[in-house]
């Protein structure tokens, strides 16, 4: 009789402990493809983001957010990169004020206005009582060219010309050219 | 012994239940009997603009048609000019994770009391779980559509998994689950389908990132805000499909890109 008891108090308490695992894990089959390797283009960009959420509209706009956040970074680092490797070329080194410009100029493209960065594909998976939502972030590198030589042209004062001899009309053809983007 | 059995088996059986979830809300509480336009709106000829609209369960059928006309002539308003505000801001600290999203929309006054004036009710559809109707602005003879009475949902559309790519057209996708009203669950999805095509256009995005690592823990620490103000001009709810299995909702709406685009 007490057996019975303790064994009919043992299961409920057992199923308690089963559900204790918190919130439950993404299965490696239900993650897109496209999440774990994102599609690679010589003028395309892409990022993808996700988030879990009790609500799946909050899912959504925490991983489109995140995408497009991964694309503004991605920008800031490409600027940066082709802004260095021009003032190398040039033969201007890598003093402070070459740097803080550099660093300038990306930071400003990156914070800039995204246009035309759209979330191409989402997916949206149910892992117990939440929503897991995917997405795919797409920018075309094409704007990034003319919105880089808006900023550099706007940072230009930071930078002691008389010192440095900076040519924007070099720097204007070397960012013109997309082939320097696309490293 | 049989009054112990008789209190453990429910909680037996409630434990056992949420486990697995039986018993939970499996049938779909949403329409299945809709109009084609409803699911996918028609092409309309050059300067007239098609709006749907739709409305829940009303005893008076005259009353349901009269909520759904003028959900319809909202709708229309919408499409013709809307504002549109967005911001979304999420901090993470490595312990709180707080997303703030923020929607704003104003359309404007005399451009719903002009479309008043002048529209025509194309078609219309009563079924046991609401009112639909198919409006045209202007009114025009120029256009008939010739009701099919009503159909089921079909097969889940692409648009819904990948954003269909146009050299014309910008497009946003909005998608909500899990309602108990599937009048407010539609009017949420072509809101966030609304406020997507806007984010496509142009988003200002910012955010900065802090990794503090020691030899046993990685702490990342993020602030993000994205934001935009913009209006949209002639974007329209172009489809809709609704997803009975995983009780999901979605709304593809379109706009014609800029011209500066």
């Amino acid at each position: 009789m007490k057996k019975l008891i303790v064994i009919a108090l043992l299961i409920p308490l057992a199923l308690m402990l089963v559900n204790c695992g918190g919130p439950p894990k993404a299965k490696m089959q239900d993650i897109p493809e496209w999440y774990l390797n994102p599609p690679q283009a010589e003028d395309v960009l892409y990022e993808a983001g996700d988030a879990a959420k009790m609500s799946m509209a909050l899912a959504k706009e925490a991983a489109d957010s995140r995408a497009r956040d991964g694309i503004a970074r991605a920008i800031e680092v490409k600027v940066s990169n082709m802004l260095k490797n021009f003032m190398q070329q040039s033969g201007l080194g890598e003093d402070a004020e070459a740097l803080e410009f550099t660093s300038s100029v990306s930071k400003q493209v990156a914070n800039t206005v995204l246009s035309g960065c759209r979330i191409t594909k989402r997916e949206m998976k149910t892992e117990g009582s939440q929503y897991h939502a995917y997405s795919l972030a797409e920018y075309n590198l094409n704007p990034l060219i003319q919105e880089t030589l808006n900023q550099a042209k706007k940072q230009k004062s930071l930078y002691n010309e008389a010192k440095a001899n900076l040519s924007f009309d070099d720097l204007e053809k070397e960012i013109g050219k997309l082939e320097a983007v696309r490293e | 012994m049989k009054r112990i059995s008789i209190v453990i088996l429910p909680i037996v059986l409630f434990q056992f239940c949420g486990l697995f979830h039986i018993g939970g809300i499996s049938e779909a509480l949403c329409q299945t009997l809709i109009p084609s336009w409803f699911e996918e709106i028609p092409k309309s000829p050059t300067g007239i603009m098609l709006s749907v609209g739709y409305c829940g369960k009303y005893q008076d059928k005259n009353l349901a048609k009269q909520v759904a006309i003028n959900h319809a002539l909202i709708i229309m308003a919408k499409q013709e000019q809307i504002r549109l505000i967005f911001e979304v801001e999420e901090f993470a600290d490595g312990r709180l994770r707080l997303l703030n999203p923020t929607f704003e929309q104003f359309y404007e006054e005399s451009i719903l009391s002009r479309i008043m004036q002048d529209y025509k009710v194309l078609d219309s559809l009563s079924t046991e779980d609401g009112y639909f109707v198919l409006l045209s602005h202007p009114s025009s003879d120029r256009l008939s559509i010739k009701s099919t009475g009503g159909k089921s949902w079909g097969s889940q559309p692409r648009w819904t998994k990948e954003l269909p790519g146009s050299k014309d057209f910008v497009y946003g996708i909005g998608m909500v689950g899990k309602y108990s009203s599937c009048v407010r669950a539609w009017k949420d999805a072509d809101e966030y389908a609304r406020f997507d095509l806007g984010k496509n256009i142009e988003i200002e995005a910012g955010s900065i990132h802090a990794v503090q690592r020691d030899n046993r823990f990685i702490i990342e620490s993020k602030i993000l805000r994205q934001s935009y103000d913009t209006t949209l001009k002639n974007s329209i709810i172009v489809a809709r499909w609704y997803d009975a299995k995983e009780d999901i909702y979605y709304s593809l709406c379109r706009q014609s890109k800029p011209v500066s685009d």
